[in-house]
């Protein structure tokens, strides 16, 4: 079923994510490959950067301390779009939903403590090959008002 | 940075989709949708079973270009188009070529296929500041 063009303009949000240490490990390694277990992520693969998980290192690196894994920005930025796909007005078929196309741009690093704030919009909704498409865009600052992460989420709905 | 970087220089990296990959990644970043944990939501919803989340595979591409430049901290843009599900078991190699150095930022094409040589990513463009 086609989606309705009038919710495009829609905005979602503001959303808050306080960004913590032991989560930002978790996912850099969850994306690097290790294997976590009861009360630990998991072991580092040797291609995975000590900027990520070694606060000792970290520390002593370019940023000051642990950074996040770029693409770790999803865990808050995706508000605005599963805001948008579970919208009951909107009625995506979630079974038939696929994520179809990403863009993140990253003006900055993420570190422990900082508060990012999420804002999104439906950017675009139409109609291709008997599918629907639903464009997202969201923009993420942090505690300092600075943008740091915008995002272009595209989802594909099969008819 | 020390080294310097080239257009046409390449680089790969490869990644294997292990079993329980989709849950670790589905704790890890929240997404929970059944039809990355539930082989039987993914074959209802005619996948055939689980498939990883895009955006883990997103993630790979970012990691390819991350350890191509030798910091995770200098990427500054990713664009990519998911063109085929990546499943547990799949090993997907990610090629990169330079294809721009201006003004500090690197630009790289990064293709990704899974071992039956088919494109699990399509158009992806990773940047990174090298500045």
């Amino acid at each position: 079923m086609a989606l309705d063009k009038r919710f495009i303009g829609r905005e979602y949000g503001p959303y808050s994510y306080t960004v913590g240490a032991e989560k930002l490990r978790e996912f850099a390694l969850a994306v690097g490959g290790a294997r976590p277990g009861a009360g630990t992520p998991g072991e580092p693969p040797p291609h995975v950067s000590p900027l990520l998980y070694d606060a000792q290192a970290a520390k002593a690196g370019p940023y000051g301390d642990l950074i996040a894994f770029p693409s770790f920005a999803v865990v808050f930025a995706v508000r605005p779009f599963s805001a948008a796909i579970a919208d009951p007005e909107l009625a995506v078929n979630m079974l038939m939903l696929v994520h179809g196309e990403q863009e993140l741009e990253f003006l900055d690093v993420m570190r422990p403590g900082d508060v990012m704030t999420t804002t999104g919009r439906i950017e675009n909704i139409f109609d291709k090959a008997r599918m629907s498409f639903l464009v997202v865009s969201s923009e993420s600052r942090n505690q300092h008002g600075k943008t740091v992460v915008k995002g272009t989420w595209t989802a594909v709905i099969r008819g | 940075m020390s080294r310097t970087f080239q257009p046409g220089e390449t680089f790969t990296h490869v990644r294997e989709c292990d079993r329980y990959r989709p849950i670790y990644y589905a704790g890890a970043s929240g997404d929970f949708n059944p039809i990355h944990i539930d082989p039987e939501v993914g074959k209802t919803a005619g996948l055939g079973g689980v498939i990883l989340q895009g955006l883990c595979t997103l993630g790979w591409a970012v990691e390819a270009v991350a350890v191509f430049v030798g910091d995770p901290g200098r990427i500054r843009r990713v664009r990519v188009r998911f063109s085929k599900p990546v499943r547990p078991e799949d090993t997907i190699t990610f090629e990169g070529k330079v294809t721009s150095v201006q003004d500090g930022v690197l630009t790289a094409e990064v293709s990704a296929t899974n071992q039956r040589g088919e494109d699990v990513l399509k158009g992806a463009v990773v940047e990174a500041s090298i500045g």
